[in-house]
């Protein structure tokens, strides 16, 4: 457990990630401290190679860092063993990713109701918790598509749904709007907007200065560390 | 998780057919070889068994083979323990014939000793040889079906005709491949002068047939014995080195199988690099991907099984059908070899599925989401 704020749900400590190209050592972060409260709807910004993507994936225990601590919810995620690993993903993080990442064999239902498989959700809850994210998300209607039969807005939505199903603590966005249009930009990030207004805290990885003007604060990383403004 | 797992082998059906074919090819192979093989040994099982009480005295000449005359036989029935000792002679039915295992053959046997040789196995219709019978032969019951006859009929042997007085019934030993005629008609159709291939001595009750072997062989000049336990013994490691060598050949197929098991599923898990990837994401855990990996490969063997198994099947029971009619009967499917063919084929799948499986756990899930 940290000391943090108790409505402090993410903090990293000098979080350092260095990988080798080749013979070449690439320092992706450098030193990251950031705070995320309960609830808040933050945005990271940055240009490319600014470490982005690395700070999002060590944030969503999809990578260790070199060096440095992450907290969620009061734990620390970087000191647990490794088999706790995926238990803790679980439950505190839901991805969003820029391409969906839906799985195609799937029907929409099945992409929604896999990730609480995992969590050993009984069937009928699963299927019932499932039909409920979705119909939120104004998919009621379609249930049985597969993902190549819907739009890209409606693609992001269940992934969207997929995110909340195991009522994690924080929503990951990597790009959520890079690949839809305007419209559903829109749509997309109102959605997340009112996942945050209702407690949910959101973290979105973005390049849109249009959808970081709409979240609670925007943090700025440049060559691998926050840029204090 | 059995659902993904269908749904997963159903995305890709070509691949997985052909992969399941595969198997089926090897599992195949061992049921044939392998009912080869069981048949054999319920043969020898049952000749053994319909046989066991009786000792095998031999010319030292040679082993397993070495011709005694007639006379010995009354020298062995004159040692201390023996209650009867008569000679056999055996040959082939057919000219050109060999004395393989499961070819036909006539056996010379004194006619009043009929009932003793062939006592275990019943007469299905007519009578056994009798004091006095000349031309006349019992036959066992798949010369019967092979030759069409019965009672009655008539045969030849050696260029003579022999009159079918007896049939016997279907027992799975080499009686059924046996011609049983007069012993001394036999020693003259043959030109074997007053020789026989051994001398069948039976042990007085309470006697142990091992040690009256010995006894035999110590009285009797110029003759060998096989007792009851050293003849099951040297028959059944001949026995174990055809198993083998048949079975041998059909697992090796059958591993065969299991590599395009291997390469179907590292295919598949490089193909859905990114799909384990998602999958981790979402918090599957290592033991989620292997059930995933692994399942699908294990579904892969039973479904392969269950096709060599019905093929196989198929297969024998129509070979079986067709040499029916020639007296022969050559594969025999057991429970035994039922339960082996299929665990094996579920374990050569599994086994070849948990090295890609051990691929999909081990992938970086940021690495497996980059995939493209």
């Amino acid at each position: 457990m940290n000391d943090a704020e108790p409505d402090i749900i993410l903090q990293t400590r000098n979080l350092k990630e260095t990988y080798m190209q080749g013979k070449v050592p690439i320092h992706a972060l450098q030193g990251v401290d950031m705070e995320v409260r309960r609830g808040e709807m933050v945005s990271i910004m940055g240009p490319s190679g600014s470490g982005k993507t690395t700070l999002m994936s060590i944030i969503g225990m999809l990578e260790i860092p070199t060096e440095g601590s992450v907290f969620i919810d009061g734990i620390e995620v970087t000191g647990v063993k490794a088999k706790e690993i995926p238990r803790l993903r679980r439950e505190k993080i839901g991805f969003v990713f820029q391409h969906f990442n839906l799985l195609p064999a799937l029907t929409t239902l099945g992409n929604v109701e896999i990730a609480m498989r995992f969590a050993r959700v009984h069937k009928k809850e699963r299927i019932k918790r499932a039909r409920e994210v979705l119909t939120e998300m104004g998919l009621g209607d379609r249930l049985n598509h597969k993902p190549s039969e819907l739009s890209g807005g409606e693609q992001q939505r269940v992934s969207i749904a997929r995110a909340l199903a195991n009522r994690p603590a924080i929503i990951l966005a990597d790009e959520p709007t890079g690949e839809v249009d305007t419209k559903t930009r829109d749509l997309i990030i109102g959605i997340l907007r009112r996942l945050s207004d209702g407690g949910q805290t959101v973290i979105i990885v973005t390049h849109d200065p249009w959808v970081a003007e709409r979240t609670d604060r925007v943090i700025r990383l440049v060559d691998g560390k926050v840029e204090n403004s | 998780m059995f659902d993904i797992i269908l749904r997963n082998l159903s995305q890709r059906k070509i691949r997985t057919a052909l992969t399941i074919f595969g198997i089926g090819l090897g599992i195949f192979a061992i049921i044939v070889m392998g009912s080869m093989s069981e048949n054999f040994n319920k043969t020898f099982e049952t000749s053994f068994a319909l046989t066991a009480d009786k000792i095998r005295v031999f010319g030292s000449s040679g082993i397993f083979g070495g011709s005694v005359t007639t006379s010995k036989a009354a020298e062995v029935r004159k040692v201390p323990g023996v209650y009867d000792a008569y000679g056999l002679l055996m040959a082939p039915l057919e000219e050109g014939g060999g004395m393989s295992f499961g070819g036909n053959q006539v056996i010379g046997l004194p006619p009043e000793k009929s009932h003793t040789v062939l006592g275990p196995v019943q007469v299905k219709e007519g009578r056994d040889l009798m004091r006095g019978d000349r031309y006349v032969t019992v036959i066992g019951s798949s010369i019967a079906t092979q030759y069409d006859i019965g009672v009655g009929d008539r045969i030849e042997i050696q260029d003579k005709y022999f009159t079918v007085v007896g049939e016997l019934e279907y027992t799975g030993s080499f009686f059924d491949a046996s011609a049983a005629v007069p012993l001394d008609i036999a020693q003259d159709i043959y030109d074997m002068g007053n020789m026989v291939s051994m001398i069948f001595a039976i042990p007085e009750e309470g006697v142990d047939g091992d040690l009256l072997a010995k006894r035999i062989k110590l009285s009797v000049d110029g003759v060998d014995t096989l007792s009851p336990s050293e003849l099951e013994e040297e028959a059944k490691q001949g026995l174990m080195i055809f198993s083998v060598i048949t079975v041998s050949a059909a697992v090796l197929a059958a591993i065969i199988g299991g590599l395009s098991v291997m390469n179907t599923m590292l295919m598949s898990v490089m193909e859905r690099t990114k799909e384990f990837g998602i999958l981790k994401a979402m918090g599957a855990e290592r033991r989620d991907i292997l059930l995933m990996t692994v399942g699908e490969a294990a579904i892969m063997g039973l479904l392969g099984g269950l096709l060599g198994l019905a093929c196989g099947w198929v297969a024998v029971s129509a070979m079986n059908l067709w040499l029916v009619e020639k007296g022969i009967v050559l594969f025999l499917v057991t429970p035994r070899l039922v339960a082996i063919a299929m665990l094996f084929a579920i374990l050569l799948g599994t086994l070849s599925g948990i090295y890609p499986a051990l691929r999909a756990t081990g992938m970086s899930p940021m690495e497996a989401l980059r995939y493209e």
